[in-house]
């Protein structure tokens, strides 16, 4: 019935859509990264990083990655699109169905759009597989270990507003995410997790000289490992700045369940030089009752051309407590420092 | 006549060293176009934000396009790549449709009467209505 209703609405409003493509145009875009990341010193873990992949030798398969995306404007309002990209998983390679959605453009502000989907919950959760969309190599591990599915099925509705302030953008979401693995460093495996009542809340406003300010809140009902279901809820409060000089980007997070609680943050700073972008991040992440992870990074890009950027990265990570953090512990003693040093090189390319 | 000749050479010099005059990019709408946005505004409308004109991009990056972007948006030829592909990958935009050329993007103007575009000042005829111009 509110399907109906919301056709109904559509039809009334269709005019230049928002996000769809003329009926029967199409667009293939691609992206990836190819980039070998290596960590030293790190005498108790086996590896570091969001899946743990990064290890004392040169290694390609934790942050290299492609993925191609098919658009098709099935009419004017309604488009088809399909992303599927191809990265490492632990020891495979393997083909993800990252997106797959139909997008219906109400009018020019409003678009709805149902499958599968990425939650919006993090500030560069939605491209991070878009190595090209952010300065990094290595997206902060600190924050984004905490982001735990990529992406959901469900559906979404985006609303956008120019007003005198900048441009708003509103985003919600709702849906699931069963049979996932999530990677758990302390145990260097996946566990399966089902989330269910996956519900994302988001807020920007991108505004002509102060950057974008960006808030989002997620909750979902969880089960680990097939254990009682349990409430976890996230939140994000993140900032973008690029005047063609100074980049910035910021971005605070909160990670909450009867298991723990997760606060970390970054702040990046960079200038462009030409085809030059030197630039530093700050990151930390503490655990409730377990122990704090910190880094600094320092980085050097280098865009060759539109389509390509070189990056290079260097980055120290230290802990308190004997805390894992984002490193895989080796368990060969029982009073661990994890701490290490983290080279990385590649390119991002989009085409 | 020495002089003359002196003065030729330094004259020539000194040509072979200036830049060509720098031309202005002119921001284009149609001549019965009853709205008449600001700089601000057209750097939605080409950034896909503000859907209330339809933009006509330019289809290469070309020196009259590097000065639009530099001159409404801050943007150089990277940096809106990188802002584009944030909104193409993930379902939130696709890139304006774009013409080949000045003419092109002129008499695509002069055609649509919710349209709106930017070219070399020099390619600018009755068709078309000046907003401003960018040096």
């Amino acid at each position: 019935m509110h399907k109906l209703n919301l056709v109904g609405v559509a039809i009334c409003l269709a005019s230049n859509s928002a996000v769809a493509l003329d009926q029967g145009d199409y667009r293939l875009n691609g992206f990836g990264t190819a980039a070998i990341s290596r960590v030293a010193g790190a005498q108790d873990a086996k590896g570091y990083g969001i899946s743990g992949q990064t290890t004392d030798s040169w290694r390609g398969d934790q942050l290299s990655k492609l993925g191609g995306q098919f658009t098709y404007g099935v009419t004017d309002q309604l488009a088809a699109t399909v992303q599927t990209v191809a990265k490492p998983e632990q020891d495979d390679w393997r083909l993800q169905l990252e997106w797959a959605y139909l997008a219906y453009s109400i009018n020019d502000q409003l678009t709805v759009r149902a499958g599968r989907l990425r939650p919006n919950a993090f500030m560069f959760s939605e491209t991070l597989d878009v190595g090209y969309s952010y300065p990094w190599l290595r997206l902060p591990d600190e924050v984004y270990s905490q982001m735990p599915i990529s992406n959901y099925e469900g559906a979404d509705v985006l609303y956008n507003l120019p007003t005198s302030l900048g441009t708003v953008a509103l985003q919600a979401s709702y849906g699931q995410a069963v049979n996932r693995n999530i990677f758990i460093h302390a145990l260097d495996d996946r566990l399966d997790a089902d989330y269910k009542k996956l519900l994302t809340g988001s807020v920007s406003l991108a505004t002509e000289s102060l950057g974008t300010f960006r808030y989002s809140y997620t909750e979902s009902t969880l089960s680990v490992d097939h254990s009682d279901e349990f409430k976890g809820k996230f939140m994000s409060l993140g900032h973008q700045f690029d005047d063609g000089a100074w980049v910035t980007n910021a971005e605070v997070i909160n990670r909450r369940s009867p298991i723990s609680e997760h606060d970390a943050f970054y702040i990046m700073v960079g200038h462009h030089f030409g085809d030059f972008l030197p630039h530093v991040t700050y990151a930390q992440h503490d655990e409730s009752d377990a122990g704090r992870d910190s880094s600094w990074a320092f980085g050097l890009n280098y865009s060759v051309n539109a389509n390509i950027t070189l990056k290079s990265e260097y980055k120290r990570v230290e802990s308190t407590n004997h805390y894992n953090g984002s490193f895989v512990p080796a368990y060969n003693t029982s009073e661990p420092t994890f701490d290490g040093d983290i080279v990385s090189i590649g390119a991002d390319f989009v085409f | 006549m020495n002089h003359f000749a002196r003065n030729l050479l330094a004259m020539s010099l000194l040509s072979l060293a200036l830049p060509p005059v720098q031309a202005e990019v002119a921001v284009i709408v149609n001549p019965g176009s009853a709205k008449a946005p600001t700089q601000g505004e057209v750097a939605n409308i080409f950034l896909g934000k503000d859907k209330s004109m339809r933009g006509v991009d330019q289809k290469d990056w070309n020196s009259t396009k590097e000065k639009f972007y530099a001159g409404v948006a801050s943007k150089s030829e990277t940096q809106l790549k990188s802002y584009w592909s944030g909104l193409v990958f993930t379902g939130k935009g696709q890139p304006l449709p774009s013409e080949a050329g000045d003419a092109e993007v002129v008499t695509k103007v002069a055609a649509e009467p919710d349209a709106i575009g930017y070219v070399d000042s020099s390619a600018v005829n009755s068709s078309v209505k000046v907003l401003f111009t960018l040096p």
